[in-house]
């Protein structure tokens, strides 16, 4: 292979060649959680106790496609100790959800879904709660089951929602019968550009779903006072949970109250808005606080949170020196039976599907189809582990079509910076060729492969997503901080990263500082922990409210110290004249004298950053996400062995590289990327539901789906490319979903290299990896029926 | 007297429990686990519940120093022996060794998978006070951790090993 920054062709971008992947070493990270955490003293939200409260469960529809003919609730409602029973006729008839407004909280017609909730009942036990669920009774018409995506999009197929015409969506939503949404993105004349190329290939992948599986189950306590209610609830995004209580059951925001003890990690499993309406409405009910705790398995068949099934088919057109001339794609998402947050899904999709490359010519065409499976909606970058196992997969077919290294055709055909990407948008600066070489080096660099080893590569790419965020700053008399901020911690350590940034800027400690989070009787708004978004925008916020209060506090020390407020200089918890030796004054004694005055007291919000504009490109069903703001960018490598007796895959190690702006919090940002890394390698070898053919999950436990343990992890080493131009505080992107991208992609490539075709279906396990290597005999190895190309290289220790 | 799953009625009975180093007296059916015990009777919280099927290890406690996943062990069972709960290891005020190094080395995120896993480490320790890589993960391969990667704990482990922070039972 060539080294360090020589690509094949010559091609050189002076931006490219300034940029250079580094290992960050991690400065000490004090996390105001962590004690709280390793002494077992934090309450979680199944912690929470309150005098007088009952317990709920819910009734489920256990089918996954039925009309209701009869729901009795009467035998539960006498019961001993059932305090209340509700179904739809007690809560306000609202059909809701972002972007397709398809559901409700209580089924009232039909059934749509396995986990869809008929009733919920609380009583003065969990026990007794549960004999009441089980005495409803409940009579059904079964209806045909849709549960293929090339099916439900057949002529004639049955319809999950046969009212879907009446249904309200947001401005750009494109529908079709069984798709909730649609989008397309069209740049360029790909028939034309696949007309003139000199080889085409075709490929088509399948990702089974899986899901998000946090550690913490979720849990939900609702209490009322009067007309205001409190709910504290395990979820990711408190104010959106705020939303969908007060649109659900008709109140104003300033009734509402949610409170998130510490989460248990999300994962976005926990993102939108869930039975938080649920449990109020039942505490209202029963005129007592009520108390909801997940088991395992409902935490599997329950939320609208699942991560979608997938096909996707591509068609590549490459020209003779192995650039890409044109792409063509088709992706079918698994809408399951509800749209949560998906209508964006088919857009995000579409760019994952074009992928980080140069391409002149491009039609991708995206739908979310309706089936009667679980729900999907964001789980960590939503679409992208499976899009981007689909594409790079198929990049590597591309490279061994033309006879190209895999790492040499990415380097080729990837972008730079400066220019133009799949829907007009002009990079800036762009670490994605700087990450391709730090993967690369590292991996290559290792020495001796054995015969059943082989390393592999995948890139992958991730927006940012602005967005509106708040936070107040306070120094109180005795010179305590407290930040109060709408922001959501999940484990990621972003919240706790607003200390380090308020401290820098205020010359403090971030010590000086408690946080007030995740209450939104207290704070601002903030779009929650999602998206990548918390440092992204909330950073923003508290970065503004501590120059405010910075601004403050230098006009009471120039007071103090007569001296120009712009002469003031704040550090060690101190302010004093630049340039003068007389003493300084501490914050805390100039936050005393505040304390008797105007108060030293800060907010701060800002303006989100813009997304770019598409040009010249064509986007139906556009759900504002084709341009991507602060894109980030990633290469992944894997060392893989296979038992070829087992079709057991096992990951050595594993090369990381990512270009996420300027890195705040390099211990944190490591522990983002390594996570992501070990969900991805569940993703690619053991994490995928089944489903029986009536559409039901047939794994929903620990023990047949199957997360990785700290016996199968890794050694994974990290660089980052601190590349300018992010939109968030000092130059950062997003970060928490990037490392969940190319894991399961660079691990299909690695694979493919000792099997000699690709594993087409995802998760790939011991048994597809089995056949497909029974598959891949040197007797039918030029069979081209599926278009695979077996003359993939076979050595194992190139890239 | 309360009731079981199905409906029936069954018979509270009282018994003591040592938790760490205290004795509580408990008042409960035969055939509840030692997770619900420690949580609700009790009032230690820190003991998680990640699941039902033994398959997380957010629920592990020492019992007479083995490692036990308390939402499989029956509490009535656990009369007459030491049970050391996350609570039991260290406190804000004076961190565990094994509790200050997992902080250090950034192996907690949403902490939900740490105290099992404290626990867990606590024993391995115990059995093996310097293990290799491979062992501490293995020794940690019953508690699941969805955030980390499990690359920090498993450093965390090794570093806390190699300044002797849990003395190795003889
Ligand atoms: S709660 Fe005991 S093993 Fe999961
Ligand atoms: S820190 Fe979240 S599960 Fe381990």
């Amino acid at each position: 292979m060539t080294s360090g920054l020589t690509s094949r062709n010559g091609v050189r971008n002076e931006n490219y060649l300034n940029l250079k992947a580094v290992t960050l070493e991690p400065r000490p990270f004090p996390r105001a959680d962590g004690p709280d955490k390793v002494t077992g003293t934090g309450r979680y939200a199944a912690d929470m106790v309150l005098p007088g409260m009952a317990f709920a469960r819910f009734k489920y529809a256990e089918i996954s496609h039925a009309r209701i003919v009869r729901l009795d609730t009467s035998k539960a409602e006498s019961l001993p100790g059932v305090v209340a029973v509700i179904t739809a006729t007690d809560v306000p008839d609202v059909r809701y959800s972002p972007g397709v407004a398809d559901r409700t909280l209580f089924a009232t017609d039909a059934v749509r879904f396995e986990g869809e909730i008929l009733a919920a009942v609380a009583a003065t036990t969990e026990a007794l709660a549960q004999a009441a669920v089980d005495a409803i009774e409940v009579e059904y018409e079964q209806l045909p089951t849709v549960t293929d995506v090339v099916q439900a999009i057949a002529p004639g197929a049955p319809l999950v929602h046969p009212d879907w015409q009446n249904y309200e969506v947001s401005a750009e939503t494109e529908q079709r019968p069984n798709v909730a949404s649609f989008s397309s993105i069209a740049h360029g004349d790909a028939e034309a550009g696949m007309a003139r190329a000199a080889t085409v290939v075709t490929s088509r992948y399948v990702a089974d779903a899986s899901h998000a599986s946090p550690i913490e189950p979720r849990a939900i306590l609702a209490q009322w006072e009067g007309r205001k209610l409190t709910v504290w609830s395990a979820t990711q995004v408190p104010f959106d949970a705020r939303a969908g209580v007060c649109e659900t059951l008709d109140l104003p925001t300033n009734q509402v109250r949610i409170i998130v003890p510490h989460l248990g990690g999300g994962f976005g499993g926990k993102c939108g808005f869930h039975f938080e309406a649920h449990i109020a409405a039942l505490a209202r009910a029963a005129g007592r606080p009520v108390k909801l705790v997940f088991s395992r398995k409902e935490e599997f068949l329950a939320p609208d949170r699942r991560r979608e099934g997938m096909v996707v088919e591509l068609t590549t057109g490459l020209n003779a020196d192995g650039t890409i001339a044109a792409r063509t794609g088709t992706l079918l998402i698994d809408n399951g039976a509800y749209t949560a947050d998906a209508a964006f899904f088919p857009q995000l999709a579409a760019m994952l599907a074009a992928g980080p490359y140069r391409i002149p010519a491009l039609k991708i065409e995206a739908s979310l189809v309706y089936t009667n499976h679980q729900p999907s909606g964001s789980v960590r970058a939503p679409t992208a582990p499976q899009a981007c196992w689909a594409i790079e997969s198929h990049t590597d077919e591309l490279a061994a079509t033309v006879g190209m290294a895999p790492v040499e055709f990415r380097r080729l055909n990837g972008l730079r910076s400066g220019d133009v990407g799949p829907v007009g948008q002009t990079y800036g600066e762009i670490g994605l060729q700087a990450c391709i070489d730090s993967v690369a080096s590292r991996l290559t660099g290792e020495t001796g492969t054995e015969a059943d080893e082989a390393i592999g590569l995948a890139v992958g790419w991730w927006p940012s997503f602005p967005g509106p965020s708040g936070a107040y700053i306070k120094i109180d008399s005795d010179g305590a901080g407290q930040i109060i901020t709408g922001a959501q911690e999940c484990g990621t350590g972003a919240v706790m990263t607003l200390r380090q940034l308020a401290a820098d800027e205020l010359g403090m400690a971030a010590e000086d500082f408690e946080l007030v989070y995740q209450d939104t009787g207290v704070a601002p708004y903030d779009t929650g922990a999602t998206g990548s978004q918390t440092l992204f925008n909330n950073g923003r916020a508290v970065l503004l409210a501590a120059s405010e209060l910075a601004d403050q506090i230098r006009q009471l020390a120039a007071d103090h110290l007569e001296a120009a407020p712009s002469d003031i200089v704040l550090s060690d918890g101190h302010a004093s004249v630049a340039g003068s030796p007389n003493p300084a004054v501490s914050v805390a004694e100039l936050a005393a004298t505040a304390a008797g005055a105007e108060l030293l007291i800060a907010h701060g919000s800002g303006k989100p950053g813009e997304y770019p504009e598409t040009v010249g490109a064509s986007c139906v069903g556009d759900q504002g996400v084709a341009a991507w703001a602060s894109p980030q960018f990633s290469c992944h490598g894997v060392r893989v062995r296979l038992d070829s007796e087992t079709g057991v895959v096992r990951v050595l190690n594993v090369a990381t590289c990512h270009d996420s702006g300027t890195i705040l919090n390099p211990l944190g940002a490591l522990g983002q990327v390594e996570g992501g890394v070990l969900m991805g390698i569940g993703q690619a070898l053991t994490e995928g539901t089944q489903y029986d053919e009536d559409g039901c999950q047939r794994n929903p436990g620990l023990l047949e789906y199957k997360l990785q343990t700290a016996a199968d992890a890794p050694t994974i080493t990290t660089q980052f490319v601190e590349t300018t131009g992010g939109q968030g505080p000092h130059g950062a992107k997003g970060l928490a979903e990037a490392p969940n991208v190319a894991t399961a992609a660079a691990i299909s490539n690695a694979l493919a290299k000792l099997i000699g075709s690709h594993v087409t279906q995802l998760p790939m396990t011991p048994e597809r990896v089995w056949a497909t290597m029974t598959d891949a005999t040197p007797s039918d190895a030029d069979r081209d029926a599926t278009g695979h190309d077996t003359s993939e290289p076979k050595s194992g220790d190139e890239l | 007297m309360t009731i079981d799953e199905q409906g029936s009625e069954s018979e509270s009975i009282g018994y003591d429990l040592h938790v760490n180093g205290q004795t509580y007296p408990v008042e409960a059916t035969l055939d509840r686990n030692l997770l619900g015990v420690l949580r609700t009777e009790i009032g230690l919280t820190g003991t998680k519940e990640g699941c039902d099927d033994c398959e997380c290890g957010a629920c592990m406690v020492l019992l007479d120093g083995q490692p036990v996943n308390s939402c499989s062990y029956l509490a009535a069972q656990a009369q007459g022996r030491q049970i050391t709960t996350i609570e039991g290891l260290g406190n804000a005020d004076q961190l565990h060794p094994l509790q200050e190094c997992l902080l250090a080395h950034g192996g907690v995120q949403c902490g939900f998978c740490t105290p099992g896993m404290i626990i867990s480490a606590h024993a391995l320790l115990e059995r093996n006070s310097s293990p290799s890589r491979d062992e501490v993960g293995i020794g940690l391969s019953g508690n699941l951790c969805r955030c980390t990667g499990y690359a920090k704990i498993i450093d965390a482990v090794l570093d806390s090993a190699s300044n002797g922070s849990v003395e190795p039972t003889p």
